[in-house]
């Protein structure tokens, strides 16, 4: 393949592309969904193709093809390298692209359980027992649905500066939504979890899944609607992960901070309190958005976005990267050959603090412990909503009742201002990211508390 | 390439590999285009996706399998992995049979030549003109992102109950996201978007708009906590009943006991003045064609009528389950993981929802708010709860309105709600639509919301 690869983008250098990349995919895929103790289909699913990015006269030609055969992606390229030169008339900019070495590596997935090698009665059974247990939990749940799937991706990455990696990419996905109904009241609770290998469900057993969904959802039967408004506020283990991907981390994606996002032109300023620390890490391996090398070939690394309030730095591909003086930091991904790759957040965390739970809890007269998340959404002006599934009040110091469906909002620049303890507790959530194409991603962090974030109950 | 023939020896290679029953259906999409990156056209794609996925049936245990490699060999391939994967699965006792033939509607203004024949060179010049309108309006505009796209996509489906059909669509879009900035404010990102099946692209309505919008949302007033009523654009509308509503008019939601609707059919579920129909047939929809993605006819099935529930939306599936006809309502693709359409079995989707119209013009829904919110789009309406309701979006973009004007925009607030009340709270229609993705809606205003502020 190699011989192939470097043929073809020798001619594309030859034809004026002053960058051409060739990512050919092998994917391996496979989909189970129970739905209320019923398998539907099962679905298996091989694919191939290659997307072909070229960079000539300023602007970026793409072009995909469903065969790695040399004329298929030499009729590709020279499409590609069409489209650059029309894109790049009307283009003002120059574009330099940040350096990267010229690596040679061949990665595999260190997983425990290769999931190709999973009988898929063995992943039917475990997807039974959680339905099974969930509706054993409590005769007030009514549906259960998971959806499961596995995606093996083989990977040969070559760019004309001489990189050339295979490497391996692997996926165990599993999400549930249950439903229960109590005396007319309705609730429904979501739990995602991901791994690389299927020793997922060694890590998270089916009955562990099961029991955590079901017990938010009666939780949420007793619950009662939060009060709106402006409230103090414990952002737990399980969703402070979301605030730091929406909150902050979108806006820190060097494409979207040129475009003039909340922090552009704000390096080296005090954004947020000093408690606050945040980074996006491709070295946590457990991490569902653990990288070797992102599809640029740029090594993955732990990249400081925010330290101790001051904000350090932005998330970058080698355009972004060339255009700010800056390293590329191996954030570009794609979902597939279908795409190319943009700037996407790896492990976005929030760094320890040193309070227990109890410490955080005992400042706060009214407030609300905020447990787990339906969702979030960023606008680059810095606006962020998270869905809240499940809540706690907190009365004089100690957790009370269970409240359901709030929702936060702020803006960035308040809110992170507004963290005044973090916790020594630590939490890893593993979630998909939309940005135009779905990518898998992991966010954590400690409880922490913030002394006033907009709370809307319904 | 002869898909028809591809589809026919992927059901006989099914059917010798033991399948009782097979479909095999091929979508094939192709995308050009340009993309706006800071003012610039900066990336232009083309490239088509085409795959073949195939559903088979063995002793009522359900298999699937997709691929994109298109040969003869690897569709047969395919075809025997799906026959496999029934073997791994169990027993659906509520499977009855795949669709049967039918007869298609005639469903008009889905493709145009013209738009097939779109090259690169025009997008970027539709681009321009975009970027250029949006500059005129004011110099702060930044066209943020945004592109102009042309989608030719092609489906062939085919079954043993004796499906054969084949439909073809065309779209161009033109999109801009803007933002603009102030001494003191930073806009959220506005955008304005014409989607349209025929050729007939208006790039500079497009880029005044969205313009329009990002300079207008930057002279920012003070925003007041209550209950308001709100006029919603159906951009708004589209985000905060997609994930509601919509989900609980679906077939399989309602059996499953998961809608609020169940055992509604009949009753009064919202104001009087309120009429939501589905239809697949629509001339020019965004969402129009004569067959759903399993081979039945498409139609315009009532959800509400004068505020009465009048029925949901089926595919196939549940449809035979519940002892029904299918609405046409199968589609496929998405499932949480943007999977291409030929790589999901079927599922139960809206085509194009209507909202009826009114009769009111732009000044009297204004003016029947009187002092509330003018909410163009939100935020966060996916976190909504389908099962019951409740909502809580951040604005962006909004506006006050005061003593019946639009006045200043509004920045840092919150509407929380249930969309089941909503419903039966819209005091006001406006007389012209507009389709955002499914929904086609006027602009309406709700009685009352609650407005959540710092």
């Amino acid at each position: 393949m190699k011989e192939t690869f470097t043929s073809v983008l020798g001619k594309l250098r030859k034809l004026g592309a002053s960058y051409g990349e060739i990512r050919a995919q092998k994917n391996n895929n496979t989909f189970v969904t129970v739905r209320d103790g019923q398998v539907e289909a099962i679905t298996l699913a091989t694919e191939t193709g290659a997307a072909i990015r070229v960079l000539a006269e300023n602007a970026w030609g793409f072009s995909t093809t469903n065969s790695l055969e040399q004329p298929s992606l030499e009729k590709s390229a020279n499409s590609a390298l069409k489209m650059a030169k029309v894109a790049g008339k009307s283009v003002k900019e120059t574009v330099r692209l940040a350096s990267a070495k010229a690596v040679e590596d061949a990665v595999k997935v260190p997983v425990k359980k290769d999931p190709r090698e999973i009988p898929i009665a063995t992943k039917t059974k475990n997807l039974l027992k959680i339905n099974k247990t969930c509706f054993n939990f409590d005769k007030r749940i009514k549906s259960v649905t998971t959806n499961y799937a596995d995606l093996a991706t083989e990977q040969t990455l070559a760019t004309t500066d001489g990189i050339f990696i295979e490497q391996e990419k692997m996926f165990v996905w599993n999400y549930c939504w249950v439903t229960g109904k109590s005396s007319g009241i309705m609730a429904s609770a979501r739990d995602e979890t991901g791994a690389h290998g299927y020793e997922l469900f060694d890590l998270e057993p089916p009955e562990k899944i099961a029991e955590r969904v079901s017990k938010k959802v009666t939780q949420q039967l007793e619950a009662r609607s939060p009060k709106s408004g402006l409230h103090p506020a414990i952002i737990g283990t399980d969703i402070v992960g979301v605030l730091a991907h929406e909150a902050l981390g979108h806006i820190c994606e060097a494409d979207l901070a040129l475009s003039g996002s909340a922090v552009m032109g704000k390096t080296g300023e005090k954004i947020a309190s000093e408690k606050v620390t945040i980074y996006d890490s491709a070295l946590i391996p457990q991490g569902f958005g653990a990288i070797k090398y992102d599809d640029e070939g740029v090594p993955g690394q732990k990249t400081l976005l925010v330290q101790n309030g001051i904000l350090v730095g932005f998330m970058h591909n080698r355009e972004t990267a060339g255009k700010m003086n800056a390293a590329p930091t191996g954030n570009a991904r794609a979902q597939d050959f279908r795409f190319p790759p943009l700037i996407r957040m790896r492990n976005t965390c929030f760094a320890k603090g040193d309070y227990t739970f109890e410490e955080l809890l005992e400042d706060i007269e009214f407030g609300y412990f905020l447990e787990a998340f339906r969702g979030g959404e960023a606008n680059l002006d810095g606006t962020f909503t998270v869905g809240v599934q499940s809540a706690f009040e907190i009365v004089k110091g100690e957790l009370g009742q269970p409240v359901r469906n709030a929702g936060i909002s702020g803006n960035t620049l308040e809110t992170l201002k507004q963290v005044d303890a973090c916790g020594k507790d630590f939490g890893l959530e593993a979630g998909r990211c939309g940005k135009g194409q779905d990518m898998f991603a992991s966010s954590g962090g400690p409880s922490i508390r913030v002394k006033g974030i907009l709370i809307g109950g319904a | 390439m002869d898909f028809m023939k591809l589809c026919r020896e992927a059901i006989e290679a099914a059917a010798k590999s033991g399948a009782e029953e097979a479909e095999a259906l091929v979508m094939n999409r192709h995308t050009a285009g340009v993309e706006i990156e800071r003012a610039e056209i900066k990336t232009c794609s083309d490239f088509t996706d085409a795959g073949i996925g195939v559903r088979t049936i063995k002793d009522k245990k359900i298999g699937f399998a997709y691929t994109n490699m298109l040969t003869s060999e690897e569709v047969k391939k395919t075809a025997r992995k799906a026959v496999k994967a029934c073997d791994a699965g169990r027993v659906d006792k509520n499977w009855r049979q795949l669709p049967e033939t039918k007869d298609y509607p005639l469903v008009r203004g889905t493709f145009d030549r013209r738009i097939s024949e779109v090259t690169s060179d025009e997008t970027v010049l539709l681009c321009q003109r975009m970027m250029a309108a949006a500059h005129e309006i004011d110099k702060r505009v930044l066209p943020a992102f945004g592109g102009v796209k042309v989608l030719v996509q092609g489906v062939v489906c085919v079954n043993t109950s004796g499906v054969e059909v084949e439909d073809k669509g065309t779209a161009l879009v033109c999109v801009l996201e803007t933002m603009a900035k102030s001494e003191t404010q930073v806009s959220p990102v506005c955008y304005e978007i014409e989607a349209s099946r025929k050729y007939e692209p208006d790039p500079e309505w497009v880029g005044r708009e969205a313009g329009r919008l990002a300079i207008e949302s930057t002279n920012v007033g003070k925003a007041e906590a209550g209950k308001f009523p709100v006029l919603l654009d159906p951009f708004a509308l589209q985000l905060m009943l997609t994930y509601t509503l919509v989900q609980s008019v679906r077939g399989d939601i309602v059996f499953r006991g998961r809608s609020v609707f169940k055992d509604k059919i009949g009753k009064k579920v919202a104001g009087e003045n309120i009429n939501i129909y589905d239809d697949g047939t629509l001339a020019g929809g965004l969402q129009s064609g004569k067959t759903d993605m399993e081979g039945v006819p498409t139609q315009k099935t009532p959800i509400i009528q004068d505020g009465i529930l009048q029925g949901f939306f089926y595919d196939n599936y549940w449809a035979r389950l519940e002892g029904k006809e299918s609405t046409g309502n199968a589609g496929r693709g998405g499932g949480g993981l943007s999977l291409p359409p030929y790589g999901t079995t079927p599922s139960i989707r809206p085509t194009n929802v209507v909202l009826e119209a009114g009769k009111a013009n732009e000044n009297e829904l204004i003016r029947e708010v009187g002092n509330g919110y003018y909410v163009r789009s939100v935020q966060g309406a996916h976190q909504s709860n389908p099962e019951t309701g409740e909502f809580s979006v951040a604005l962006a973009p909004a506006w006050r309105i005061e003593n019946g004007e639009i006045t200043k925009a509004v920045k840092g607030v919150m509407i929380t709600g249930n969309a089941y009340d909503m419903i039966k709270n819209i005091s006001l229609l406006g007389k012209e639509t507009r389709q955002i993705q499914t929904l086609i809606a006027p602009k309406v205003v709700v009685s009352e919301l609650n407005v959540v502020t710092k």
